[in-house]
């Protein structure tokens, strides 16, 4: 039996809980905001996808705060990055949802824990200043913990009790999606009945700014025309912080405990390009297997995709590449579901891009929509082929492809089904 | 949200302990009085307790940190940066190996700010 998702998480920039998240992408409300990095408003970075409701600027821990209603205590905080707080957030809620307390997973063999950040750049370079500062005798113990990209597995692994499987994956922005895609495969193949799937990223000038330098990130200063996949006008991708977290487990586990299953993952699929260190594959050939693996795991062919849920970042030539994969996996049948990319609204969330697309697509099937593309003017051409509709559609998919890619040609796609829909 | 504590105070890395701790850091930095930072040490490592170890008691001379107080070798080396941090003092592993009591703790950040020329 395939797992099902059955709690869900959101600290975005579109919403701190699931209702305000739901909302966002129902109504097609962005997150982004303008912002200015390091005292200076000469950098061509204008707009970014906030977290909302949060204080993790400093790199003290005794300076952060965060929303209400969540516990975190002192000896936890200390040893997290700014992320690692939005990661206790995003696990909170969905734990609460799926009716699972603390002491349901600490010490629980069948549990595991499956995390994507790329760390904390922001902590690094503060605790090596310190270190240089003092010539190297001395320097932040938790220095290590808290700031390299291991820093979400080692903390919550140990704030939850974690004792089934702790994991990290850096396979850049498709590290959610592989780790939600490994978890599938420890549930399937009876190693766990239960996993915890997190990805967290802040945002700061020490976590975007180098993508400025790539020249990836966009130089637009209106949030409405900065994030805009798909679009003629694009020029690059806004940088995004948050969390999002999934609780994946069997049926049997949900139903013993009386938990609602919201949706399934149906399968998934990876298959890398063997190209470039940062740049997709001209023609997504890469992107386009792991399209046509997900739905061969998943036991489905391209008819039976209601949505597509796009990586999509507003790049150039990643879009552009995306768009050739799914005219090839779709359009070649004579097929065009409709495509929406939400980092239109979000912003790019790097390693949270994949899980978060997840649980956008849990929102759409349990709540019976299909997030557009609202801030679309005119179509590239490259990518004309495709139905992007502006508006959310209030039409219930009852399978979606979710796809992602990372740097160094890492691709990965996930099926999430309405729990109960069989091919056919 | 949870109240941001107030980093803008003369020492940023006691942001957040009790105002009469800042105060008698203030006190340590103008008059160099021992005492005064022996109050520092002692609400430092009840701070950097682990709360798992449970309720915070009371702290003597006497009171152990690993065995009463719930501390690990990660929530040592926390209170030794912080403190060395603090005071601008070096502790080195000889003297964080020889540390097993709260007295010890107090005798030992003394014994390093005595090693120090001039005020603090």
């Amino acid at each position: 039996m395939n797992p099902v998702v059955t709690g869900v998480g959101f600290i975005t920039p579109i919403g701190n809980d699931r209702a305000s998240v739901e909302r966002s992408l129902r109504e097609g409300l962005h997150g982004i905001e303008r912002v200015e990095f390091l005292g200076n408003p000469d950098l061509p970075v204008k707009v970014a996808g906030t977290v909302k409701g949060f204080q993790v600027e400093s790199p003290r821990w005794r300076d952060w705060a965060w929303p209400s209603g969540f516990d975190i205590p002192k000896d936890v905080v200390r040893g997290l990055a700014p992320h690692g707080v939005y990661a206790i957030c995003a696990i909170e809620q969905a734990l609460a949802q799926a009716g699972l307390r603390h002491a349901a997973v600490s010490g629980d063999p069948a549990t595991g824990l499956y995390c994507a950040s790329a760390g904390s750049a922001m902590l690094l370079h503060h605790n090596v200043a310190l270190m240089r500062a003092a010539r190297g005798a001395r320097g932040n113990p938790l220095g290590v913990v808290s700031s390299i990209s291991g820093t979400l597995n080692f903390n919550l692994g140990a704030h939850y009790g974690i004792t089934g499987a702790v994991c990290g994956f850096v396979s850049a922005c498709a590290s959610s999606s592989h780790a939600l895609g490994y978890a599938v495969d420890d549930i399937r193949l009876g190693r766990l009945t239960r996993a915890i799937v997190v990805g967290a990223e802040e945002l700061n000038a020490d976590s975007l700014l180098p993508f400025a330098h790539m020249r990836a990130l966009s130089c637009q200063a209106d949030p409405r025309l900065a994030s805009r996949p798909f679009d003629v006008g694009r020029d690059g991708f806004v940088g995004a912080g948050g969390s999002v977290a999934l609780i994946v487990e069997t049926p049997a586990s949900a139903s013993a405990r009386g938990a609602a299953a919201l949706a399934e993952v149906s399968g998934w699929g990876q298959a890398a390009d063997g190209y470039s260190i940062a740049a997709s594959h001209p023609e997504g050939a890469g992107l386009r297997l792991a399209m046509e693996r997900a739905l061969a795991d998943a036991a489905l062919g391209p008819a039976d995709i209601d949505y597509v849920s796009a990586h999509a970042t507003s790049t150039p030539v990643g879009d552009a590449a995306e768009a050739l994969a799914i005219e090839r996996v779709f359009g070649a049948r004579g097929l065009r579901p409709p495509v929406g990319a939400t980092k239109g609204l979000t912003g790019h969330t790097l390693s949270v891009s994949g899980v978060m697309q997840a649980g956008f697509c849990v929102l759409s099937l349990e709540g019976g929509f299909m997030p557009g593309n609202p801030h679309l003017r005119a179509a590239a051409p490259e990518c004309a082929g495709l139905e992007l509709p502006r508006a959310t559609a209030a039409r219930a998919p009852r399978r979606i492809l979710s796809n992602s890619s990372g740097f160094g040609g890492s691709n990965v796609c996930h099926v999430l089904s309405t729990p109960g829909t069989f091919p056919g | 949200m949870t109240p941001a504590p107030d980093s803008a105070l003369p020492f940023p890395a006691l942001a957040g302990f009790p105002a009469e701790v800042r105060e008698a850091f203030q006190r340590f930095r103008k008059t160099g009085d021992i005492g005064s930072a022996e109050t520092v040490v002692i609400a430092a490592a009840v701070d950097y307790r682990p709360a798992s170890a449970g309720a915070a008691h009371s702290v003597t001379d006497a009171t152990r940190l690993v065995e009463d107080m719930g501390y690990d070798s990660v929530a040592v080396a926390e209170l030794v940066f912080f403190l060395e941090d603090v005071f601008e003092v070096t502790i080195g592993n000889e003297d964080v190996f020889a540390v097993r009591t709260m007295g010890d703790l107090r005798a030992c950040v003394v014994r390093k700010l005595a090693g120090k020329t001039g005020p603090a």
